[in-house]
């Protein structure tokens, strides 16, 4: 199996949670023997190529986070430049994002198949998975943990050739979490975690604080 | 004050709009944003991290922002494609985020972003050309839920009046 996979977040390479879950992704398609090439949407400079690799690959997957509810205004503005291909070319998709719950990602979900659809492709399914946004401010060992467990996904991949198994589905996670846990976790948003987020806001260089408003 | 973002370069719809909100007396800023340099978000955080509240882009979007915060409605009027709006609408849902902060905490039973500004403008759509009209209505919901706000709904262009109603 090869698999063409195109990266549509528009942070650059370096700086793409997309890019490092894909990377342990990958790690697990190539255990089982499939091949892929990736491309990244960030860099336009390789628009042609992303085209001519979608028009020339049969096995299509398509990794993003989500924006606003749905797919990244980059990634609308490359699929409006494509033809549809009615061939038989499959198409699957990782949608990732920041909140934890699955439930956050279902609507993006939906569109997704309903863009394979419209772009002429039999749909195989999206790997959903939330909780992502960590990723960015980690490094080293504990980045790698982060993005381990979408390895065994990559396995799963090469194996059944889409996302539609009971195992990739559960990878989802709950839809929305238990009363005691909001509970707890909402403890932590007020009292734990803007001292974080500061903290790395700092590292990011901020001079002003997190609910700074410019535009008063 | 209500904030009408215009990516198509169809003006008639604008035009339209224009005098009903006259008649009912309505403020408003109707942006033809068409020809104007709005790129991508680019999903650097610097809007969260480094300068709160700013986008990184420096592009014409920013006036538009500026507009937005101090707004009580948002439409956006989007040419579709693929089923959806195209990548010139989504660009105007997209680039509004330094309007929320990295903050969290659980509204209902899901968690959302805590706003920056004290009230966040209602999101409405007015879409021209083929989309699925009920998808629409749901993605506008969802974008509202995680604005604080609330859906005025996705409008085909040829419903306007409709839209004009929740504006007037």
């Amino acid at each position: 199996m090869h698999v063409l996979i195109i990266n549509a977040s528009p942070r650059v390479k370096q700086y793409s949670n997309t890019d490092k879950i894909l990377g342990a992704f990958t790690k697990g398609l190539s255990e089982e023997g499939a091949t892929f090439s990736q491309y990244e949407l960030s860099d336009r400079r390789s628009w042609d190529e992303i085209r001519n690799a979608y028009y020339e690959n049969d096995n299509i997957l398509i990794a993003m986070p989500l924006f606003v509810e749905c797919v990244p205004g980059i990634l609308m503005e490359f699929l409006e430049t494509l033809k549809s291909k009615n061939d038989g070319t499959k198409v699957s998709f990782i949608l990732q994002g920041g909140f934890y719950e699955a439930s956050q990602l279902r609507c993006g979900e939906t569109y997704l198949e309903m863009l394979a659809k419209n772009l002429g492709l039999e749909y195989a399914g999206t790997l959903v998975k939330g909780g992502n946004f960590g990723i960015r401010l980690a490094e080293g060992e504990a980045r790698d943990k982060q993005v381990e467990p979408f390895k065994e996904m990559g396995v799963e991949f090469a194996r059944e050739g889409s996302f539609f198994s009971p195992k990739c589905k559960a990878f989802a996670g709950p839809e929305l979490f238990p009363l005691p846990v909001r509970i707890m976790v909402g403890m932590a948003f007020k009292f734990a975690m803007p001292s974080y987020f500061t903290k790395a806001s700092k590292a990011f260089g901020a001079k002003k604080p997190l609910n700074y408003r410019p535009y008063k | 004050m209500i904030v009408i973002v215009n990516t198509t370069s169809d003006e008639a719809i604008t035009d339209t709009i224009k005098q009903q909100l006259a008649v009912c007396k309505v403020e408003a800023e109707i942006i033809e944003a068409s020809n104007l340099n709005i790129g991508h978000c680019i999903g650097c955080n610097y809007c969260w991290l480094k300068t709160p509240g700013e986008c990184a882009v420096k592009d014409d979007y920013e006036e538009i922002l500026k507009k937005i915060v101090h707004a009580d409605q948002l439409w956006v009027i989007s040419d579709t494609a693929l089923g959806f709006i195209n990548h010139k609408g989504k660009n105007i849902f997209d680039r509004v985020i330094p309007i929320i902060t990295m903050n969290l905490c659980f509204k209902k039973k899901e968690m959302r972003h805590v706003k920056r500004y004290k009230k966040n403008a209602n999101v409405g759509l007015i879409f021209k050309g083929e989309a699925d009209g009920d998808f629409l209505n749901r993605w506008m919901e969802r974008v509202a839920l995680n604005l604080g706000s609330k859906s005025l709904g996705a409008f085909k262009e040829s419903e306007v009046k409709e839209a004009l109603s929740c504006m007037c």
